[in-house]
């Protein structure tokens, strides 16, 4: 998705109005005019699609700002700026690079005689060892794949945007790798750097299929954000209901 | 349980055990509650009609001086707990600051048993609450001179001192927070801000007015650094006259003197809320 914030270098508009956070949307919504697209056609109907999108749902009526425009109108019209789309192609780019990754094959131990180990975890040879990626979706969020020729190693890093969610994502986290032995592919221990990490070998591309192992990682991602998201939004709910309950002694 | 029960629910039920059990039979009962309050209950076959009740507790004292033995003023208070039903025994057991003498022939047969009965198992709020309550009870007195601004310090729990600040029209209450591990900090804080929302919502407009800071309140200033150094900030609660009329109190005094225990509790809950849906999920 298409959207400037003015961080660029371009100069801001005159018209600029800054972000406006609408609860209950992952989104963030920013007003401007047509001309800021540069006349990209595709850019436009996208965008107007989405507002009149917006307008129908439910933004109507609870932002005034919202409620003022026109929807048959060319300009002013909405950018969205969409978590979820910023995420598909998060997901997305680490889908294609662990398709291309994921082309082991079974390769016993160069060094020591009946030795069978994963590469991506013994260095031993630098010439079966390829290039690591690192995907970032931005500072807190980012996914290491490391390839070797009978194993990769993928490790991520999850969004952590308070103390409350680090916690949460320690615990969960932890709680996952101290069960590692149910998801096969989970490494007990991540990379340092990183919340945590899988490891796949040869063996295990041979018992399973590889685009459903791909698919786990990825659903894994999606999950695990979703997962820390209402675990603490319920236990600030919890909190809640217990501040409510106290409070009520005094009254 | 947002709160927790005035009574002591092991001992109530024990108490009501010998109440409605018509066969005599010898008791010998120690009970610990909080970590440091202890109940001894003690009932013979040869007396089938009595028991006895000895409370060892913590005292609450200011930070200078440390009570030992309960002032007249709590014995006053728990006498009064059922003048027909219980009697203060005089010396108190060996070990324990109050022994009871509980006549259960005098207690009626009726519904009333069971609220006595209640009645007597919160003995130890009765205790507690004697000296705070002497403190709110003047909180009306408009005497202001420079000495009543000062910080009176208390202690119930030795590592958990909370301050009290008599100002005009109002009392305020400190807590500083301290809690040991790091993770425990930051579901504390979380709660305390919910806390500080729902006090400033409408709908608790007549409840205290609760704030949390992470630096020491202006009323505590001056005081020694050690017990101003805290992990989990300063929760403070405005306590105004109408709080303390009448029946509430009692509630009011027994709510502050749990707070830290309510915040402790309610920490642990939440982790343990955390594990159950992280393993329901994971089954």
């Amino acid at each position: 998705m298409w959207a400037s914030d003015g961080s660029s270098g371009a100069p801001i508009p005159s018209n600029w109005i800054p972000p406006i956070h609408v609860s209950g949307f992952d989104s963030c919504i920013l007003v401007g005019r047509a001309e800021d697209c540069s006349g990209n056609i595709a850019i436009l109907r996208s965008l107007v699609r989405i507002r009149q999108l917006f307008l129908n749902v439910k933004l109507k009526g609870e932002n005034p700002l919202l409620s003022q425009l026109d929807p048959l109108s060319s300009t002013p019209f909405l950018f969205v700026l969409s978590m979820a789309s910023s995420l598909r192609l998060y997901l997305t780019c680490i889908r294609n690079t662990l398709e291309a990754a994921m082309c082991l094959q079974n390769f016993p131990c160069q060094e020591v005689e009946r030795h069978n180990k994963p590469e991506v975890e013994m260095k031993t040879s630098p010439e079966l060892l390829l290039n690591p990626v690192v995907i970032c979706r931005n500072e807190a969020e980012k996914c290491l794949i490391e390839t070797s020729i009978n194993s990769l190693r993928i490790s991520l890093k999850v969004k952590q945007a308070d103390e409350l969610e680090n916690i949460l994502t320690k615990k969960f986290l932890r709680f996952l790798s101290m069960r590692a032995e149910a998801f096969q592919v989970l490494r007990r221990k991540p990379v340092q750097g990183y919340d945590i990490s899988f490891l796949i070998t040869n063996y295990h591309c041979e018992e399973m299929q590889k685009h459903k192992l791909i698919d786990f990682i990825v659903q894994f991602m999606e999950d695990i954000d979703k997962e820390i998201s209402e675990l603490k939004l319920s236990m600030n709910t919890r909190g809640r209901l217990v501040a409510t309950e106290f409070l009520k002694q005094f009254i | 349980m947002a709160f927790f029960e005035r009574a002591s629910p092991a001992l109530k039920h024990i108490l009501l055990q010998l109440y409605r059990d018509d066969k005599p039979f010898a008791v010998d009962h120690h009970l610990h509650e909080f970590g440091s309050l202890q109940y001894h209950i003690q009932s013979y076959a040869s007396e089938p009609h009595h028991a006895y009740l000895s409370v060892s507790t913590p005292l609450l004292s200011t930070g200078s001086s440390i009570l030992c033995e309960l002032p007249s003023s709590t014995m006053e208070t728990v006498t009064r707990i059922c003048p027909e039903v219980v009697e203060i025994v005089d010396p108190p057991r060996t070990g324990y600051q109050l022994t009871l003498k509980l006549s259960f022939a005098k207690i009626p047969r009726k519904k009333d048993a069971a609220k006595i009965i209640t009645e007597i198992a919160s003995v130890h709020t009765v205790i507690l609450s004697s000296q705070l309550r002497e403190l709110l009870e003047n909180v009306n007195d408009q005497e202001i001179t420079q000495g009543t601004y000062k910080p009176i310090k208390l202690v119930y729990h030795q590592r958990e001192p909370f301050y009290v600040v008599k100002q005009p029209e109002k009392l305020t209450a400190v807590f500083p927070i301290r809690i040991k591990e790091d993770s425990d900090v930051v579901i504390a804080k979380a709660f305390f801000q919910e806390l500080v929302d729902v006090g400033s919502s409408g709908r608790f407009a007549k409840a205290p007015a609760c704030y949390w800071s992470a630096i020491p309140p202006a009323e505590l200033r001056g005081e020694s650094m050690q017990d101003l150094s805290t992990n989990g900030g300063f929760v403070s609660f405005e306590i105004m006259a109408r709080h303390v009329e009448g029946k509430k109190l009692e509630k009011t005094v027994w709510n502050l003197l749990n707070f830290n225990a309510l915040v402790k509790y309610h920490v642990k809950c939440t982790k343990g809320f955390v594990q159950r849906r992280m393993r329901s999920r994971f089954g």
